[in-house]
């Protein structure tokens, strides 16, 4: 049983217990209020929780595991603070930029250290200090645009801000806290020094290639993809015509010209990437002027993609026209050159040979490509004719004196390949244009030839001075031959003699005849006459001569003519004599026997080709032996009169073939080597038209007799007296005239009188006198029917061979025979 | 990811923080690893701002959003 006491003492336990407990729920009560209260939301109220569940819910315990959590949560992000926190301390000293951060009265509450760089490097105690002293050096902040951050809680920025000979871009930025004040401000500075210098780099180099690309001569222009300009300079303006204005409105195939296709798809390759590098094109003005440009275009890329073509290019039409001016001109020089008629070689300074003209070409034996680039030495190799020595190169002394050399006499170019030609030369130094020499120039001309004219034409005038003089010897010789023949003949004729008179007259006859044959060539070798022509087959003539000159010689003779070979019109007689002449020497030429070689062909001769002979077609005869040769000092003395080097010659032979040759308007000419043996060449026209052949009439052995009053004239007396005997002799009455004057007063007195002559015989030339070519007139005059009959001892006179065009009646040669004369006289009577 | 739902309509304030707090502390491994999603539906308007207040506090990503007739706290795993 339970005491009361003890219901009491466990009552008034209970109560405690009880008032303990309550105080334990409201302590629990408060503390979860207030931690609710500290998680933001309200406490709780009674009727939410009673006592018993409050302690069963227990949330305290859950609060506090929510702060384990929150606080977890703090400690993580408080990490992650610090590191930001430090990150943002390295980002604030390693900006590139200067960072400031100043309170309202501008003290420094912190720097970084680009901004103590700029101001106040190695300085210290800076934290606390008015900025404005150590960032702009002033003793205050008066003018400070910056003061306005805390004033207007504003950015503030200043641009280009020149600081200590720096520029800066600087903005400052307020610092607000939660109470909306402005509890500080950062400042950053950044220094655009470097990059101002650099705009300011940028703008000038601009400017220059701004000032080049508007100033440049040359066109510059920039083209789009499609065609359009993007931008030209002032020099393409001003070439093309087109104001800046109308640019925009053109493209770039309004300048090509029309017939410039390649430049179009040219420039369309460019602008799918390709890269056609230099160009020359023509571009067409505003006013539809052709331009010649030159230049370049390149295709301009953005990220491997072309954009555009950019194009500069230079009027080269000028250039152009001078190109092809100074081209034709020097075409027209080059062929100039080429074209001369002398050799020219031209060397610059060291003689080395630049230029070579055609004949040179030929002259030298060398080609152009050939010697240019050789030493002239090489290719201009000259001798001295005589010594055989090696000539002065006169191109290196004209080069070294610096004036003009004329080369000696006597030079032989000897060619590449052996041939040898006289030459004549003069070399000139070139000079430019400040007189310094570059080189030479030598002009040169093959002159074989006209030495060989030279001497032909010395050697026949020499030859027809002495034909004058022979002529004028043989006429009178034949004169004289005259009275001793027709004497003769008169004596054995009128009487008749013993045999022992009539040989010796036949030898005296004999002896005259010789002298007449004598006469007779030197009258024709002599200027007496030309040859009496009749057309004639020369193959014919050389056999005839050959045959008879070889007989019983101990040479052998073969000969060679055309089988077609031409006619010639020539005095069968003399050329005969000339192909005994010449035939007889090859002859002579060989004592110990060989053979001759006769040959006669037709050849050509064209203009220049042979000196001395007209252009035509000729027979060319060629007699060859192989004798002793004629050395070089004769032979250019053979065709000489008197000249001979055989005992026995009487050095007419062919000096008469010459003059003989030349009067049929033909060549003789010789080649020859001692040793080895001569060649003469004859070259005589070939006919064109034929000749008739006269007739000769009869002859008969007794002199022709007949009656009548003759007229004889001749300067000589012997000549008259003797005719004149001849003639009484054959039945004549003769009369005597010593000149032409004469004749012509006896002859018209005897016509007036009433007993006029049947004929008249009258010597062709008087010397110093009127001889019968003249008188002819004169008495034709007072009777055209005067019978006159020409004589001379000139039998190849042209008179003599075409007298009836003179008015002769007839002709008889000189010295005067009885029968020849008798003929002539009887028959021109007769024709009475 | 599992959504646990947990259906506290009609429970006012601080019963619905208390409630949402006790399940969020007994998920607390899950809701790190990111294996569930909380979801308490409430139609107390005070339980909008302390639960996701708390809940942010706490580390966790938050997301209510307004049903018919109750607000969707999303509670999960936030960026730690």
């Amino acid at each position: 049983m339970i005491s009361e006491d003890e219901i009491k003492r466990l009552t008034s336990q209970n109560a405690e217990l009880q008032r303990k407990y309550q105080a334990s729920v409201r302590y629990i009560r408060d503390k979860v209020d207030q931690l609710l209260t500290v998680m933001g939301t309200s406490p709780l109220k009674p009727e939410e929780l009673d006592d018993e569940t409050l302690i069963g819910v227990d949330p305290i315990g859950i609060i506090s595991n929510s702060f384990v959590q929150i606080l977890r949560h703090l400690h993580r992000t408080n990490e992650k603070m610090k590191i930001a926190t430090d990150e943002i301390k390295a980002i604030f000293e390693s900006a590139g930029i200067g960072i400031l951060v100043i309170d309202g009265d501008m003290r420094v509450l912190e720097y970084n250290t680009m901004l103590a760089k700029h101001f106040f490097d190695g300085s210290s105690g800076i934290i606390g200090q008015p900025c404005y002293k150590f960032v702009c050096r002033l003793e205050d902040a008066k003018d400070c645009p910056f003061m306005a951050i805390f004033k207007a809680g504003e950015s503030v920025h200043q641009e280009k801000w020149l600081l200590h000979n720096r520029y800066y871009n600087v903005v400052g930025t307020p610092v607000i806290n939660d109470s909306n004040e402005i509890t500080m401000a950062v400042v950053v500075y950044v220094d655009i020094t470097e990059r101002i210098r650099k705009d300011e780099e940028l703008r000038q180099s601009e400017e220059k290639y701004r000032d080049l690309f508007e100033n440049a001569n040359d066109i510059i222009q920039c083209i789009g993809p499609d065609g359009s300009f993007q931008y030209v300079n002032r020099a393409w303006n001003e070439t093309l015509g087109y104001g800046s204005e109308e640019v925009s409105d053109l493209t770039i195939f309004d300048i090509i010209h029309p017939e410039c296709d390649d430049c179009r798809s040219e420039f369309k390759t460019v602008v799918f990437g390709e890269k056609p590098g230099r160009i020359e094109t023509k571009f067409i003005t505003r006013d539809r002027r052709e331009i010649i440009v030159e230049g370049n275009i390149n295709n301009i890329l953005d990220k491997d993609r072309v954009v555009g073509t950019r194009g500069i290019f230079r009027d080269i039409t000028e250039r152009k026209r001078a190109e092809e001016s100074l081209a034709s001109e020097k075409e027209r020089l080059l062929v100039t050159l080429r074209s001369i008629g002398d050799g020219v070689i031209t060397t610059d300074i060291t003689g080395t040979i630049v230029l070579i003209n055609k004949v040179a070409e030929n002259l030298t034996g060398w080609s152009q490509q050939e010697a240019a680039g050789r030493p002239i030495l090489e290719v201009f190799n000259i001798i001295d004719e005589k010594t055989r020595l090696k000539a002065d190169n006169p191109v290196c002394r004209a080069l070294k004196s610096g004036e003009t050399v004329e080369l000696e006499n006597h030079t032989i170019l000897v060619a590449r390949y052996g041939a040898e030609r006289v030459i004549a030369d003069s070399v000139s130094p070139i000079m430019d244009t400040r007189s310094e020499i570059i080189g030479a120039v030598l002009v040169f001309r093959d002159i074989t030839e006209k030495k060989y004219m030279e001497y032909r034409l010395l050697k026949a005038e020499k030859i027809e001075s002495l034909g004058v003089l022979a002529g004028g010897i043989a006429h009178d010789f034949n004169n004289l031959l005259s009275g001793i023949l027709g004497n003769i003949d008169l004596a054995r004729t009128v009487y008749v003699l013993r045999d022992e008179v009539n040989i010796m007259l036949s030898r005296a006859e004999k002896a005259t005849l010789m002298a007449i044959d004598l006469t007779s060539q030197l009258l024709t070798f002599s200027k007496g006459g030309a040859p009496i022509k009749k057309m004639a087959s020369i193959s014919d003539l050389i056999k005839c001569s050959i045959d008879f000159v070889l007989r019983g010689a101990s040479v052998r003779c073969e000969s060679y003519f055309s089988p077609d070979l031409w006619q010639v019109e020539v005095d069968e007689g003399q050329i005969s004599q000339v192909i005994n002449n010449l035939v007889i020497n090859a002859v002579q030429a060989m004592p110990e026997g060989g053979l001759i070689l006769v040959s006669a062909e037709n050849v050509i001769v064209g203009q220049s080709k042979m000196q001395g002979l007209k252009e035509g077609g000729y027979v060319k005869i060629a007699i060859k032996d192989e004798g002793v040769g004629i050395s070089r000092e004769n032979i250019g003395k053979i065709f000489e009169p008197y000249f001979t080097t055989k005992q026995t010659g009487t050095g007419l032979g062919l000096a008469t073939a010459y003059s003989i040759i030349n009067n049929h308007h033909g060549l003789i000419d010789v080649e020859s080597r001692v040793g080895s043996g001569t060649v003469f060449y004859l070259y005589l026209p070939a006919l064109e038209g034929t000749v008739e052949s006269k007739a000769e009439p009869p002859t008969t052995d007794q002199p022709a007799t007949g009656r009548g009053k003759i007229l004889l004239m001749d300067d000589d007396a012997i000549v008259r007296e003797t005719a004149g005997d001849i003639l009484k002799h054959l039945g004549y009455d003769v009369a005597f005239a010593a000149g032409g004057h004469d004749a012509i007063q006896i002859y018209k007195k005897a016509l007036e009188d009433g007993y006029g002559f049947d004929a008249v015989i009258m010597d062709l030339t008087i010397p110093g006198g009127m001889g019968g070519k003249e008188a002819i007139g004169k008495l034709l005059e007072i009777d055209p029917a005067v019978r006159a009959i020409v004589s001379s001892g000139y039998s190849s006179d042209p008179i003599m061979a075409n007298h009836i065009q003179y008015g002769f009646a007839g002709v008889v040669a000189k010295p005067y025979k009885i029968q020849n004369l008798g003929e002539v006289v009887n028959k021109i009577i007769s024709k009475v | 990811m599992n959504l646990i739902k947990f259906d506290i309509r009609s429970q006012i304030c601080p019963a619905t923080l208390l409630i949402a707090l006790k399940e969020i502390n007994r998920h607390t491994q899950s809701l790190e690893e990111g294996t569930v999603k909380l979801v308490f539906l409430t139609d107390n308007r005070d339980a909008l701002t302390t639960i996701p207040e708390s809940v942010t506090n706490m580390g966790y990503s938050v997301n209510v959003i307004k049903d018919e007739n109750c607000y969707s706290i999303e509670v999960s795993g936030g960026e730690r």
